[in-house]
């Protein structure tokens, strides 16, 4: 069952800079509510031990004190403390997390997404308010979410009611910045300096530009795959570009450290690439895949 | 390659006094200099402008999903801490409850229909059939001496505070309901209503009919004209997000819903007002010994109070931005 959500929204700023957010999934979000209902559970459970373990203790102490009246007094309004402290943790539990934490609750900072303004921006306290005091709709019939469920199956950005009226989207939080920035800058520099990826033309014929960025792209990211599927990949790469390069196509197939000259091979292809001087980029448009990954 | 590295350096440099910066709370971008914010500024513009060509020349996903975040975070602190005031901003928070209510007679209208007119409906049905009384009411009610100047005990003083914070507690849950039912496109509000007044009209049409008015009446003045006006406001609010999705108009459900999104909830939080004041009054008030004619007068000034505030207060700014049709 594919439902029809995006899985990711572009928000425009008002200078023209369009923001990616990946959206939230069904699955991320329940198991954040999951452990939200787990631990608004233990937050109830230990107002009540603490309340009626000091609560005791007080009674005890008025009643050695032989005031019979204010003891009782004070279990009375300890128990309308009691009611009304749940009545908020019931309501207010999202709320206030939301809130005080710009759009994050415990379970789904465990869970690593979190609650934005349609906007971009953190959300506050009235969007908490909104999007939690409705949730008793979208947990129709309690405590299935079935029309919350439904509500965001269908919608495109995977909101519930609540989200919509408040004007609220869930995204995936990354938390570490990815480590390879090296790379991604040279790529900037070039191209803010008028040498973006161009077609390689060599002696014994033309290396694409797609080709160039797949290069970059399996170099970025190849060591992240299993060695079998870089060793695949690397060979699908580089295979072609071996009689241009003068390399032995056939002797190289059979040689046992294939993988790791194909990746010389890529690197020195990159390096050509990038120290080439900007010149009339030819057969841009080549239909290619676009990515392997 | 030295640009590179300068580029790099660049990006993090800025990722990294952003991160500083949002942490030092909503004021820190005030405490900056002038040179210091037109760097972060100038920075933030060669980030995004990176960023642009990143995604139209088909960099790396990681390059682009790297910049994206740094301007993320740097979009929300150099735009996060603007506060846009929006039209309605102007009226201070007193007067925004009133002014909601206002907006939207209409649904004012017709939660108090579906309130009242269920209530009135089956208080006649009862005195024309008293045997829709076993039908009717609950078990508990049938024999129900409500307190009175004769009654005077039925809920003990000691009992108070937690009888008022259990009638607190279970009003506000009621009035969020009608307030969040109204996603149902209203369906859920309106039946909520609906056996509220049944309820209510039952109860009455009952203790009318054993001769027992005058001592529910009594018990139900102090508090119940803040009780049920709440309620039938609640139910307002639950209508006017039903509206959006009955009525969007030119725009999208999802639009509607967040366009009067925030009158809903201001009147949703000025009804929770209204219920906590109501509460306290029914938990104290209500079974005291005043007598008779106290209690009406204590209906009439509470009712007059929330005429006088909900059709005066905040009326001389300009309109709410969600009011124009």
């Amino acid at each position: 069952m594919k439902s029809n959500m995006d899985e990711s929204v572009f928000i425009s700023t008002p200078d023209h800079v369009s923001l990616e957010f990946e959206l939230a999934g069904p699955g991320s979000r329940f198991s954040a509510y999951v452990i939200d209902f787990i631990f608004n559970v233990l937050l109830i459970v230990v107002i009540f031990l603490v309340v009626f373990l000091t609560g005791g203790l007080f009674t005890l102490r008025s009643l050695v004190t032989s005031s019979q009246g204010s003891s009782s007094w004070s279990a009375s309004w300890i128990l309308a403390f009691l009611v009304l402290v749940i009545f908020l943790i019931n309501w207010g539990y999202y709320i206030f997390f939301e809130g005080l934490w710009q759009g994050s609750t415990p379970g789904k900072k465990r869970v690593g997404i979190r609650v934005i303004r349609q906007d971009g921006l953190p959300i506050g306290w009235r969007e908490a308010a909104l999007r939690n005091l409705v949730r008793a709709a979208d947990m129709l019939p309690p405590p299935c979410y079935l029309l919350g469920g439904l509500v965001m199956y269908f919608d495109p950005l995977g909101r519930r009611l609540g989200d919509m009226v408040a004007g609220t989207y869930v995204v995936v939080e990354k938390f570490a910045l990815a480590e390879q920035g090296a790379s991604g800058a040279a790529w900037a520099t070039r191209v803010e300096q008028g040498r973006s990826r161009q077609a390689l033309t060599l002696a014994r014929g033309m290396i694409s530009a797609q080709q160039i960025g797949l290069i970059e792209q399996f170099l970025a990211r190849g060591r992240e795959l299993s060695q079998e599927r870089r060793a695949l990949l690397v060979w699908q790469i580089a295979e072609p570009l071996l009689s241009m390069l003068g390399e032995d196509r056939d002797s190289l197939a059979r040689s046992a450290d294939r993988t790791e000259r194909c990746e010389q091979i890529l690197l020195q292809v990159l390096d050509l690439a990038q120290s080439r001087e900007p010149h009339v980029a030819v057969a841009r448009k080549t239909p290619q895949p676009s990515s392997l990954f | 390659m030295q640009d590179a590295e300068e580029k790099l350096d660049q990006w993090m440099r800025f990722y990294r006094s952003v991160q500083v910066l949002l942490r030092a709370g909503p004021r820190a971008l005030r405490r900056l200099s002038a040179a210091e914010l037109t760097r972060l500024i100038d920075d933030y513009q060669g980030l995004t402008a990176d960023l642009a060509r990143a995604r139209s020349f088909g960099a790396a996903r990681q390059t682009v999903d790297q910049l994206n975040r740094i301007a993320v975070a740097g979009h929300n602190l150099l735009y996060g801490q603007i506060r846009l005031r929006e039209a309605g901003a102007t009226t201070r928070w007193f007067g925004r409850f009133a002014r909601a209510v206002r907006a939207h007679v209409w649904a004012v209208a017709l939660s108090a229909t579906m309130l009242f007119g269920s209530a009135v409906v089956s208080f006649v049905a009862i005195q024309l059939d008293p045997h829709l009384g076993y039908d009717l009411l609950d078990e508990s009610f049938l024999d129900f001496d409500p307190a009175s100047k004769e009654n005077l005990h039925n809920i003990p003083s000691l009992a108070r505070p937690v009888i008022s914070s259990l009638i607190i507690s279970n009003n506000i849950q009621v009035t969020l309901l009608a307030f969040g039912f109204g996603l149902t496109a209203g369906l859920g509000t309106s039946l909520l209503l609906i056996f509220n007044g049944i309820h209510l009209g039952s109860v009455a049409g009952w203790m009318t009919l054993h001769g027992k008015q005058r001592a529910l009446w009594g018990w139900i003045m102090p508090h119940g004209g803040t009780e049920l006006l709440a309620i039938c406001l609640a139910g307002a609010a639950g209508y006017l997000l039903a509206s959006a999705i009955i009525a969007p108009g030119q725009v999208r459900r999802s639009t509607a819903l967040k366009r009067v999104g925030t009158d809903a909830l201001t009147i949703e939080l000025g009804c929770m007002v209204m219920l906590v004041i109501a509460g306290f009054i029914e938990g104290f008030v209500s079974p005291s010994q005043i007598d008779y004619a106290s209690r009406i007068g204590v209906l009439v000034m509470s009712l007059a109070l929330w005429a006088i505030y909900l059709l005066s207060a905040g009326r001389d700014r300009t309109p709410l931005v969600s009011s124009d049709p």
